[in-house]
């Protein structure tokens, strides 16, 4: 069945999709509201963990987007409205931000005037760490990412139909400007909404270690969604152990790469030991969180690791599935660990609420009914991308 | 520019056979070297001796010749050490990293790359052993039962570096050796001389192309780049360790280990683009190694340049952010004290001049090229130069400040490293096949089935 | 010389003819045949129905056991052998153990990959193999794709074997024969002169590298240092002694003079400054027992080890030793007494007053009162009435 010609059916998404993602986005909705009256606080340390989530989701698609442009890649180009689908999460941040921002003074000890006053450091940020600038930079930063996603999936779109070569020269190019934006966007993102919980903390390399969960997170969605259509009929007969191997080295390596980043910064300070970076670990450290701490290895490391080892483990449907799921439960999980520790209340280690499970049953419902909204009305192949040929007769 | 995405570029250009291709790579170990080949020899050997006469000297007087002294103590021979250990990771990083990406495109420059590794961790490895001041007793770093009763410290980072580098050197020379032995055959099979032929049976251990052999083979290069890719970037972390577990401002932070090995591609791709475009124009190889593959050389600098950029930007952010004010000084220190020359070398060179890449006319044009991958070179060495110095020269002691200046038995040991590097490159164009014979035709048109996708299940 | 059969060759032209003769071969009911191209040709795995690669295996074992001889020999030096507290870490650091564990686990697991590879699989070195230096090596090397029946395979017929290679329509055919195997006897004259001229050369090498040249210059400028041993001349000073007197009113540390030299009784203004704590007195009791005991016997009896070479001190159990202040017997062993020597120079100060402090407990213990008893069975909480 040498592939020559490809006539693709337009064929809607699995009814699950937007009867899960409606029930899941309707139970959060109402529990985290809830949530938010009994304590804010903590509503607000847990709605922050998913919009970390979300971010990183929409934003790392739109990486994978622009990585397979730039690379040249076309094992990927037949799976690419997949991320184009996450990425039109990236338009809803300017809402899903609204509340974090009000939230503020829950969130961030920085935003309290006084607070920085008796504070000679936390003054010495205050150019850096203050409210207006704050928001101006979250506004730009979701402004710039959503003009990219707007351009690329447009051009993609448009070439559905128009076939045309020259879209492609664009989008490479338009790509090309993405990614030195995207590294520096991302990098104070990590900043502003990870690292200044703590604001004493400092860490060169953590916009990087940010990164590098967002690229596991978006590649797992993706890898989790081709997964769930392909065994539904969707891509069937011409996708390959060949491209499921691929994504699955990809998932690999990316594992491999969180856990150098996540040991380098872990060791440097370890070494080191100096005060005014080892107690951001030693909170982590603390009670009940040494648990979480030592769990996070082995959940984000050691199993992804294990699993993934061997080359039958990287094309088996079946395992990717199981491990898609794994490692966005694994970045959720790395997001919590960042996170949560900075509440005052669960300094000296984690107290559990339910509150805690509400927000990811919200995360779960839009991100599901965004996906959904948007593929319905969109073809699930970039029909007509020069690459898809050579992608749908990809070998390896 | 009107490119047609739907197809496939070819690995290599002008629809050249198997034969041909063979013919061409294999010409220069057939023909007698030239005198353009012993100039060159004499050159690289001339700059060889200087580094050997300076470091006799430094070897019977000792290492007072050097510049080194409180309270910069590291000083140039390391700055050399953290290069050429750089300058080694562009080799292993084509032929394993590209590799596992499946990028054709690699196999015509693997090889040479794969070399110039094992070449630059030779020159590398000199520098911290000369360190010692005492060379003849490097044994002392290995942890064996001795008779002081003594071990090594398996805490110190410079005895990781000892493990990083040797195991680097080790597999980087097996897999060379792996790639190398079809090839040895194929040149057994067709040489007509005997002495040669004896050479090259010994070395292709009796290969005989069997499938059943190319499966095993095919198997272990796949897991070979498999550890080489982490290897790779175990070595220059282990390198970045030297400097960023200690607390010296400048040098502990945390973004070292991913900074080091994007600078350390950086600037082994840069070397690679130096030496492969006289290769190649030399010998005749613009087909093998093709325009499109300088370009996407160019491409890797120009984006490993942009992420030593980041770090550079990032080091300054965090360093304003710390609020620690010895960690601020430092870094104004560096951008505006007595080393600034270094450090705008150094912006210039590595964040600067390769921006150039970003147009397709520059990066497929050979004079914009060597021009840039020098400065790129250049740019690198004073990268680990300002790291080194420039932290060291200012410390917390304001008494004890000086103004380091290498000797001329630094520039001559240096000097040295180039000749040692050169002269080995030399060498081995005309010994071994600087293209792998077996890759190269494998990736040829036509070389492989057609309709090798018809066999699914 | 002898020759047999080794197997049919047949040569292919294009990589798609050598995957159909392969099928075909496969099919045919051929186990021992091979096919040879000069580069991998895709798919010709499956074509010739091999088994995958068992060669992972090697490395995950080899790549486990590097991991832990590393850790474990980390542990052993660094935690049990000879534990040292380096920069304020635990002995045993595992983050800083991570570095080396990484590099020796892909050291091992790629060498032995390699070495399992060649030795294992494939058998090399292997120059005598019969295809060698035949014209089908020459071109399967080259340019061509090559097929072989061997002649062991068990459905091999020679004229069966030809037919079938020719219905697959290669470019041609050859018979590939090989001599019985020559025998090297390795106690060969040459062969053994050469190996002891081998160790010869190399044991002389090694004795001049570690005996004699390690002893030449630069390389013992470590021992000849410039500086002046005890009792050397020196022309920096006036009066040629190398050593010098410390200057005037100044006194070495731990060399602070004893100014009750040659008084009888000090006592009234040395006070014990040491507790008879446990460690204390462990220090006095080997402190006694080195210097005091070989006279004054281990328990202060005066029960001379010394068998009359020299007199008998008197006990130190006498009403008079017992009622010593704590600092005449110090000023005893300071400064001697009667034709005991002084033992300043041999004994510190610290260890004087712990000697001081164990011959209190000597004295007490061959003195005890009943008053003593009952302490002890307080402290220790026995019935004292039983």
């Amino acid at each position: 069945m040498h592939q020559t010609d490809f006539n693709y059916q337009r064929k809607d998404l699995p009814a699950g999709f937007s009867k899960f993602g409606f029930a899941f986005l309707i139970i959060g909705l109402i529990l985290s509201v809830a949530a938010f009256f009994i304590d804010q606080s903590r509503a607000a340390f847990n709605y922050l963990v998913i919009y970390m989530m979300i971010v990183s989701i929409a934003l790392g698609s739109l990486f994978l987007i622009a990585l397979e442009y730039v690379a040249g890649a076309d094992w990927s180009t037949p799976f690419r409205r997949i991320p184009e689908f996450f990425a039109g999460l990236l338009p809803l941040l300017f809402i899903l931000v609204i509340p974090l921002l009000f939230m503020n003074h829950d969130l961030f000890h920085w935003a309290h005037e006084e607070a920085v006053k008796q504070d000679k450091i936390l003054e010495g940020k205050a150019p850096y760490l203050n409210l207006s600038f704050f928001v101006i930079r979250t506004i730009a930063f979701i402004a710039i990412w959503v003009l990219f996603y707007f351009v690329l999936t447009r051009n993609s779109k448009k070439q559905d139909s128009t076939k045309d070569q020259t879209l492609t020269t664009k989008n490479i190019r338009y790509s090309a400007a993405f990614i030195p934006l995207f590294a520096i966007t991302i990098t104070f993102t990590a900043v502003d909404w990870l690292m200044s919980l703590e604001p004493h903390w400092f860490s060169t390399i953590f916009g990087v270690y940010y990164f590098s969960g967002t690229v596991i997170a978006a590649l797992a969605a993706v890898t989790l969604i081709v997964v769930v259509l392909k065994e539904k009929g969707y891509f069937n007969p011409w996708i390959t152990n060949d491209h499921l191997y691929s994504f699955g080295a990809l998932l690999f390596a990316f594992v491999n790469f969180w856990a150098y980043i996540a040991f380098s910064q872990f060791m440097l300070i370890w070494y080191a030991d100096l005060p005014e970076e080892t107690f951001w670990y030693l909170t982590r450290w603390e009670g009940s969180w040494a648990i979480f701490s030592l769990l996070l290895i082995v959940i984000h490391f050691i199993v992804p690791y294990a699993m993934l080892l061997s080359q039958p483990a990287k094309m088996d449907p079946k395992r990717l599935k199981f491990i898609s799921v794994w490692l966005l439960f694994a970045h959720l999980f790395d997001l919590f660990w960042l996170i949560m520790p900075n509440m005052q209340p669960l300094k000296k280690g984690y107290v559990f609420s339910w509150i805690d499970l509400v927000f990811p049953i919200l995360g779960i419902g839009i991100v599901l009914t965004i996906f959904n909204f948007i593929a319905k009305k969109e073809n699930l192949i970039p029909v007509g991308d020069p690459k898809l040929k050579k992608g749908i007769n990809f070998h390896l | 520019m009107n490119i047609d995405y739907s197809q496939e570029a070819p690995a290599i250009a002008g629809r050249l056979s198997l034969s041909e291709i063979e013919e061409l790579v294999a010409r220069p170990l057939d023909t007698k070297p030239d005198r353009k080949y012993f100039i060159a020899l004499s050159i690289s050997g001339t700059l060889l001796l200087i580094g050997a006469v300076c470091l006799a000297f430094s070897f019977y007087y000792g290492i007072g010749l050097w510049g080194n002294n409180q309270p910069v103590g590291w000083a140039v021979p390391i700055v050399n050490f953290v290069f050429w250990v750089g300058i080694g990771h562009a080799g292993t990083l084509i032929s394993a990293i590209l590799f596992l990406l499946r990028q054709k495109w690699r196999t015509g420059i693997a090889r040479f790359a794969e070399a110039m590794t094992i070449f630059a961790v030779m020159c590398a490895g000199i520098f911290p052993i000369i360190h010692t001041g005492r060379p003849w007793l490097a044994g002392y770093l290995l942890p064996y039962p001795n008779q002081h009763s003594l071990w090594v410290n398996f805490t110190s980072p410079l005895l990781w570096d000892v493990f990083a580098v040797s195991t680097y050197f080790t597999v980087s020379l097996v897999f060379w050796y792996i790639g190398l032995i079809p090839d040895f055959a194929t040149l057994r099979d067709r040489t007509t001389s005997k002495i040669k032929k004896t050479i090259y049976s010994i070395f292709s251990l009796g290969w005989r192309h069997s499938s059943r052999h190319w499966q095993h083979y095919e198997k272990a290069y796949m897991l070979l780049a498999g550890f080489a890719t982490p290897l790779v970037l175990s070595v220059h972390t282990i390198v970045s360790f030297d400097f960023a577990v200690s607390i010296l401002p400048g040098w502990h932070t945390t973004i070292f280990p991913p900074y080091f090995v994007a600078g350390a591609i950086f600037s082994g791709f840069a070397m690679v683009v130096t030496v492969l475009v006289f290769v190649r124009k030399i010998f005749n190889l613009e087909n093998i190694i093709t325009m499109d593959h300088l370009e996407k050389m160019n491409k890797v600098i120009l984006a490993t340049g942009m992420m030593v950029g980041y770090a550079y930007g990032m080091e300054f952010f965090i360093a304003w952010y710390s609020g620690v004010q010895a960690e601020q000084f430092v870094f104004i220190n560096r951008a505006f004290g007595p080393y600034a020359w270094a450090y705008w070398i150094m912006v210039s060179c590595n964040v600067i001049f390769p921006q150039l890449f970003w147009f397709r006319k520059f990066r497929r044009s050979i004079p914009v090229m060597m021009v840039i991958v020098i400065l790129v070179n250049v740019g690198m060495w004073f990268e680990r130069f300002v790291i080194t110095i420039t932290s060291l020269h200012r410390d917390f002691l304001p008494s004890s400040w000086a103004y380091y200046k290498p000797t001329i038995f630094d520039m001559g040991i240096l000097l040295g490293s180039f000749g040692l590097f050169f002269t080995l490159v030399i060498l081995f164009t005309k010994s071994l096949p600087v293209v792998s014979i077996s890759e190269v035709k494998a990736v040829a048109e036509g070389a492989q089935p057609t309709h090798h996708g018809g066999h699914h299940e | 010389m002898n020759k047999k059969l080794f197997g049919i060759a047949a040569i292919f032209k294009s990589p798609d003819d050598i995957i159909q003769a392969a099928k075909k071969t496969a099919e045919a009911g051929y186990k021992k045949f091979d096919t040879h191209s000069p580069y991998p040709v895709h798919g010709m795995e499956r074509a010739m129905k091999l088994k995958p690669s068992k060669l992972g295996f090697i490395t995950l074992v080899f790549g486990l056991t590097g991991a832990g001889l590393a850790l474990l020999l980390m542990y052993w030096t660094m935690s049990v052998d000879y534990p040292m507290i380096i920069g304020g870490k635990p002995f045993f650091a595992l983050p800083a153990f991570i570095p080396v564990t990484f590099e020796v686990t892909v050291l091992l697991a790629t060498l032995s990959t390699v070495i399992g590879m060649i030795t294992f699989f494939f058998r090399f070195p292997e120059n005598d193999h019969p295809l060698h230096d035949t014209e089908y090596m020459k071109k399967v090397s080259r340019d061509h794709f090559g097929l072989v029946i061997e002649a062991s395979d068990k459905n091999f017929d020679e004229s069966k074997v030809r037919d079938f290679l020719k219905s697959l329509s290669p470019i041609s055919i050859e018979e590939i024969y090989f001599s019985e195997k020559e025998t090297f006897p390795v106690l060969e004259p040459k062969f053994v002169t050469f190996l002891i001229a081998v160790a010869l050369v190399t044991s002389g090498v090694t004795y001049f590298a570690l005996n004699k040249l390690l002893y030449m210059q630069p390389f013992t400028w470590m021992m000849e240092q410039q500086k002046l041993n005890p009792q050397q001349k020196s022309s920096l000073f006036a009066d040629g002694f190398g050593m010098r007197t410390p200057v005037q009113g100044t006194v070495a540390r731990g060399f602070l003079p004893y100014p009750y030299m040659g008084q009888t009784n000090p006592t009234e203004v040395l006070q014990n400054p040491y507790l008879p704590t446990k460690e204390n007195l462990k220090l006095g009791e080997q402190k006694y027992l080195t210097f005091c005991s070989p006279c004054h016997g281990n328990f202060g009896d005066g029960d001379s080890r010394l068998r009359g070479q020299f007199p008998n001190p008197p006990s130190l159990h006498s009403t008079r030793a017992r009622e010593f202040s704590d600092g005449m017997i110090y000023h005893i062993i300071t400064n001697g007494q009667n034709i005991m020597p002084s033992y300043a120079s041999q004994i510190t100060r610290e260890e004087r007053w712990a000697i001081v402090n164990y011959i209190r407990v000597l004295q007490r213990a061959k003195n005890a009162k009943s008053s003593d008893l009952q302490v002890v069975n307080k402290e220790t909480g026995n019935n004292a009435s039983n």
